[in-house]
């Protein structure tokens, strides 16, 4: 739980700045979606915008989190604890 | 080896986690009266005011603040600010964070206690929890008792009175983006769009969660503001503090009773300051970062000093050099000047000044002139050459107002058609414009030109902007 907020609760953040940023530079009716117009409405682009932007931040904090960890924790439950029993822990 | 330190490292780290766990405790907040929880009330009382009835005022026909997203244009009552003027509210924000600055250098964590959502709705849902489930220890066994059809009855009465207000907040919220009276009748038909229920739920969610469940652990852990707080800190900031000479030895005693003699100080031990803590932290163990500046246990402590015939202020607000060196309230506010505040307020002064003069004088006119890509030059009757151009002309001002365009920079140049535009209040309009050149005018490739719009009703709101003339090879 506490893991799912430290990756969802940054990005959330930085999602809602980036969003801010790129939809005051850009207008949401001149964005083009594989070569065509969007044709969505212009709430359903703000929202999808801030979704997408959202995950790929998320994305980031959760690379981060995971960069974090040592290989021991990463490699399987245990295999940390296994290792440290062994040791004498 | 290494293998042995990264286990090792797993290990405590685990531990860690479980602590982390471990402690956070459920904290039942004691309810407070006194001058500052009063104070905290106020601004409650204002800032949802604001909150919740804003979207409901009219200024000058139209919701008087609206981020109205799908137009691309912010209402803050007479003030209007498009795209372009991004930069207005860039400095908006630094103002705002100077301005927290400054208060907290001064005066602590100020806006943590009274004025932070988090606070605001804390207090609110609290008070919710407080009318229906009844006080501290009747909530603390409720908390306890296992489930009966009484505790479901309240527990689910109490979540339903959170769900209403989280909703009814997410509704103002998204107020704030689409017309809120448009929203409501909506409501009332059952016609709300997909994405407006969406955002509904998701700030209701957001304000159910953190008022009512997360509470101080959005302090502790989420906020970025409580994290480097600290760097504004000095000596001369005011803080909650424990007067410890004064207090210590704590002990319990009988009201009355001749505690000095027995060696002990004014503290009672009787453990209320940390009851209505909304953190949970004893403030007696000195100043900690989990510290939000409520201000609740001064209020607390007071009432029990008052009891007990003590005078007031065991707890208060006081400074780290105030405590140390025995100051009163006069020696306090004389050390308020100091060159952190002098930076702070002068930085903010100038900004402000500025930012208020860029408001005064932001053009009311704005055009931007764009050539028209897809055709470059073309011939026209009379053998004059023609290009095409997309004028995009913003009235920023609050009338409707009437233009007349003119184009200068070669010889007989001239615009086909009509050269009167008029655009709504506060609204912009785009208009393709033919411009005609003799071509002996200018040379082959580009030539520069101007375009002038001029109101015809006042003579200084007139734009002059430059632009490229395509003579063919
Ligand atoms: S710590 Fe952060 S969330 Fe908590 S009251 Fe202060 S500003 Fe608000
Ligand atoms: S220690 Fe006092 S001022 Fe600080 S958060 Fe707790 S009750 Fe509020």
């Amino acid at each position: 739980m506490q893991r799912l907020l430290v990756v969802l609760w940054p990005s959330f953040i930085v999602a809602g700045v980036a969003e801010g940023i790129f939809f005051t530079l850009i207008d949401p009716r001149e964005l083009y979606l594989f070569g065509e117009p969007v044709h969505f409405s212009t709430i359903a682009t703000y929202s999808v915008g801030f979704l997408v932007l959202w995950a790929i931040c998320a994305a980031s904090s959760l690379l981060t989190c995971f960069l974090q960890r040592t290989p021991g924790e990463i490699n399987g439950g245990g295999c940390g604890q296994r290792l440290a029993s062994l040791a004498g822990h | 080896m290494t293998i042995e330190t990264s286990g090792s490292n797993a290990a405590t780290e685990q531990a860690q986690e479980v602590v982390l766990f471990e402690v956070h405790k459920k904290i039942q907040v004691r309810a407070v009266s006194g001058i500052f929880a009063n104070w905290r009330w106020t601004l409650v009382w204002f800032t949802q005011l604001l909150f919740y009835g804003l979207p409901w005022l009219n200024w000058n026909g139209r919701q008087s603040v609206l981020f109205d997203l799908v137009e691309r244009k912010f209402y803050i009552f007479g003030l209007i600010f498009w795209p372009q003027d991004v930069f207005f509210l860039a400095v908006l924000l630094i103002i705002s964070a100077y301005a927290l600055f400054l208060f907290t250098a001064v005066g602590g964590r100020l806006w943590c206690g009274y004025a932070c959502p988090q606070t605001v709705y804390t207090e609110i849902f609290l008070w919710i929890e407080q009318k229906i489930e009844g006080d501290r220890n009747a909530r603390v066994k409720l908390d306890a008792a296992p489930m009966s059809a009484r505790k479901a009855l309240l527990r689910g009465s109490r979540y339903a009175a959170w769900v209403a207000v989280a909703l009814w907040t997410g509704f103002t919220f998204v107020g704030f983006f689409t017309p809120i009276k448009t929203l409501s009748s909506e409501l009332f038909t059952l016609s709300f769009g997909p994405w407006e229920t969406f955002w509904v739920l998701f700030y209701g969610a957001f304000t159910y969660a953190f008022a009512g469940h997360l509470r101080e652990q959005v302090c502790k852990y989420m906020c970025p503001y409580a994290r480097f707080q600290g760097v504004m800190f000095d000596p001369d900031t005011l803080v909650i503090t424990y007067d410890e000479e004064r207090g210590e030895p704590r002990g319990t005693r009988r009201k009355g009773s001749d505690y000095r003699t027995q060696g002990k100080g004014d503290c009672v031990d009787c453990g209320i300051c940390v009851q209505v803590c909304p953190t949970g932290i004893d403030i007696r163990q000195g100043l900690q970062y989990e510290c939000i500046g409520c201000a609740a246990c001064i209020d607390a402590c007071d009432q029990v000093m008052e009891k007990m015939d003590y005078p007031k202020g065991l707890i208060r607000y006081s400074t780290e050099n105030a405590i140390a060196q025995h100051w009163g309230w006069k020696d306090i506010a004389g050390h308020i000047i100091r060159p952190r505040v002098v930076i702070y307020s002068a930085i903010l002064v100038a900004i402000t000044a500025a930012w208020l003069w860029g408001l005064a004088t932001k053009p009311v006119l704005r055009v931007d002139v764009i050539r028209d890509r897809a055709t470059l030059a073309r011939e026209v009757e009379g053998g004059l050459i023609e290009n095409l151009y997309r004028l995009q002309v913003m009235n920023v001002s609050e009338k409707s107002q009437n233009y007349v365009m003119s184009v200068t920079g070669l010889d007989k140049i001239e615009i086909a058609g009509d050269s009167g535009i008029e655009v709504a209040a506060a609204s912009n309009k785009s208009i393709l414009v033919q411009v005609r050149v003799p071509p002996e005018s200018g040379k082959k490739g580009s030539n520069v030109i101007y375009f002038d719009v001029k109101s015809r009703n006042d003579e200084k709101v007139a734009v002059h902007e430059k632009a490229t003339f395509l003579m063919p090879q």
